[in-house]
């Protein structure tokens, strides 16, 4: 019986616990003008599931300073330039935080056969920038990524993730 | 407190003399330099955060602080901060060069002939540093049966992406995709394959074996011949029942073997196509 209730609270815990940094990122995802393929419901709720997933590696990898959660949400050229933030990062004594993320996000593109999607996301965020575990700089920052992601065999990754002054 | 004011004002203009601030780079290209002018004296600690790209360095405030084109090789927002008493920031923006190479996405790799916007491709334009270039460009798209252009569009890139989509054409074969963006190309290959079988005809004779049956060279609606190894199912009806075999199609022709010892109707089919009935006498 003892055990039984161990692991109930374990796996609560557990489930609280991805709750928690799921839900520090808010994402919302608008489909509905993507071209010239349109997005599947399911295919949907993937990329939106994924996207978000992907912040939340951002923000812990760039926090901890730890290339851990790159793996999974991330390949070819956004991984490298995320691998590199981090690995400059550990050399530096830096992190960065990326407190209250929210972001809208507007799918532009969706290739005839359904290989590569372009999203635009407005992020806000509350950027804080550390040397050492030392605040030095905060500002809540409004930031227009171009985002490509392409389906691997049970999720969809980001590829590129490139920060632009305007759509 | 006449006296009073003078002296504030000197003291505010005193810090406001001492206290660090820069100006960062209205625009900046990918891999290359970039100068970050700061103003103030002594010494301060500057901080570069981007894409890529995090240190920190001691700079003397009033003199310029270099940014090296290594540093700038990813495209996307930059933060720089400096720090001495206070912090200041200031972020500025690194975008894509020039287009280096393409992305190239064609899809299907294998197409029937003559199928309504089968073929399709997408361009992604990257610089030396596998930046997206959003810088609208044009992109130009040629299909090509062996030497003969069978199908060109030039499109613009928007938001980084030009794209097409077409038919397949009418005679099986290799279809080259090429696109090319100024300088820059890149090619793919379609492989053009026959459509479903049509017009089926089948001719056969009693052997001692049974009867052999056999179609006539099987091809599409247009005349290509249909690839070996694709079904063609054989069906003999005679008054003790019904049997049907299946044969791949070998070098063009699909041929079966029946046991049929009465008289005998054989149809043949293959995919959603049927064929002629063929009518044998019962064996003597």
């Amino acid at each position: 019986m003892n055990r039984s209730v161990t692991i109930l609270v374990l796996l609560l815990a557990s489930s609280l616990g991805s709750l928690a940094a799921d839900s520090v990122v808010h994402v919302e995802l608008d489909a509905s003008k993507a071209a010239p393929r349109s997005v599947e419901s399911l295919t949907e709720q993937a990329i939106l599931r994924d996207y978000r997933f992907a912040w939340t590696s951002i923000a812990q990898a760039l926090e901890f300073n730890t290339l851990d959660p790159l793996e999974g949400a991330f390949t070819g050229e956004s991984k490298q330039a995320l691998s590199q933030s981090v690995t400059s990062q550990q050399r530096s004594g830096l992190s960065q935080r990326y407190v209250d993320q929210s972001h809208k996000v507007q799918a532009v593109f969706y290739a005839p056969e359904g290989d590569v999607i372009e999203l635009h996301d407005t992020a806000e965020y509350q950027l804080q920038i550390l040397d050492s575990g030392k605040l030095i700089h905060e500002e809540h920052v409004v930031v227009h990524y171009v985002v490509l992601m392409t389906p691997a065999a049970d999720r969809w990754m980001v590829r590129h993730l490139q920060a632009v002054p305007q759509f | 407190m006449r006296r009073l004011l003078p002296i504030c004002a000197a003291l505010c203009f005193a810090v406001l003399c001492a206290a660090q601030d820069m100006r960062a780079p209205a625009s900046a290209v990918a891999g290359e330099d970039a100068t970050i002018s700061t103003n103030g004296s002594g010494k301060a600690t500057f901080y570069l955060l981007g894409p890529g790209v995090s240190y920190k360095s001691e700079v003397g405030l009033g003199s310029e602080v270099r940014l090296k084109a290594q540093d700038l090789q990813n495209a996307g927002e930059y933060f720089a901060v400096l720090c001495s008493d206070t912090c200041r920031s200031a972020s500025f923006y690194v975008t894509a060069g020039k287009p280096a190479s393409l992305t190239f996405l064609v899809h299907p790799s294998r197409v029937p002939v003559g199928l309504g916007d089968a073929v399709s491709g997408v361009v992604l334009p990257f610089d030396q540093f596998r930046n997206l270039v959003l810088a609208p460009a044009t992109v130009s798209f040629q299909l090509l049966e062996g030497t003969a252009s069978v199908f060109s569009h030039s499109s613009q890139t928007r938001d980084g992406i030009a794209w097409f989509r077409t038919a397949s054409q009418k005679s099986a074969g290799t279809l080259q995709v090429d696109a090319s963006l100024g300088d820059l190309s890149a090619r793919r290959a379609v492989q053009q394959v026959a459509s479903d079988p049509c017009n089926l005809r089948i001719k056969g004779e009693r052997t001692k074996a049974g009867i052999l049956v056999q179609t006539e060279p099987v091809r599409d609606c247009a005349g290509n011949p249909v690839p070996d190894g694709t079904i063609v199912t054989f069906t003999a009806t005679e008054a003790s029942g019904r049997s049907t075999v299946d044969a791949p199609i070998k070098q063009g022709i699909a041929r079966a073997q029946l046991e049929a010892p009465g008289a005998t109707v054989i149809s043949v089919a293959s995919g959603v196509a049927m064929g002629n009935e063929l009518r044998i006498g019962a064996q003597p």
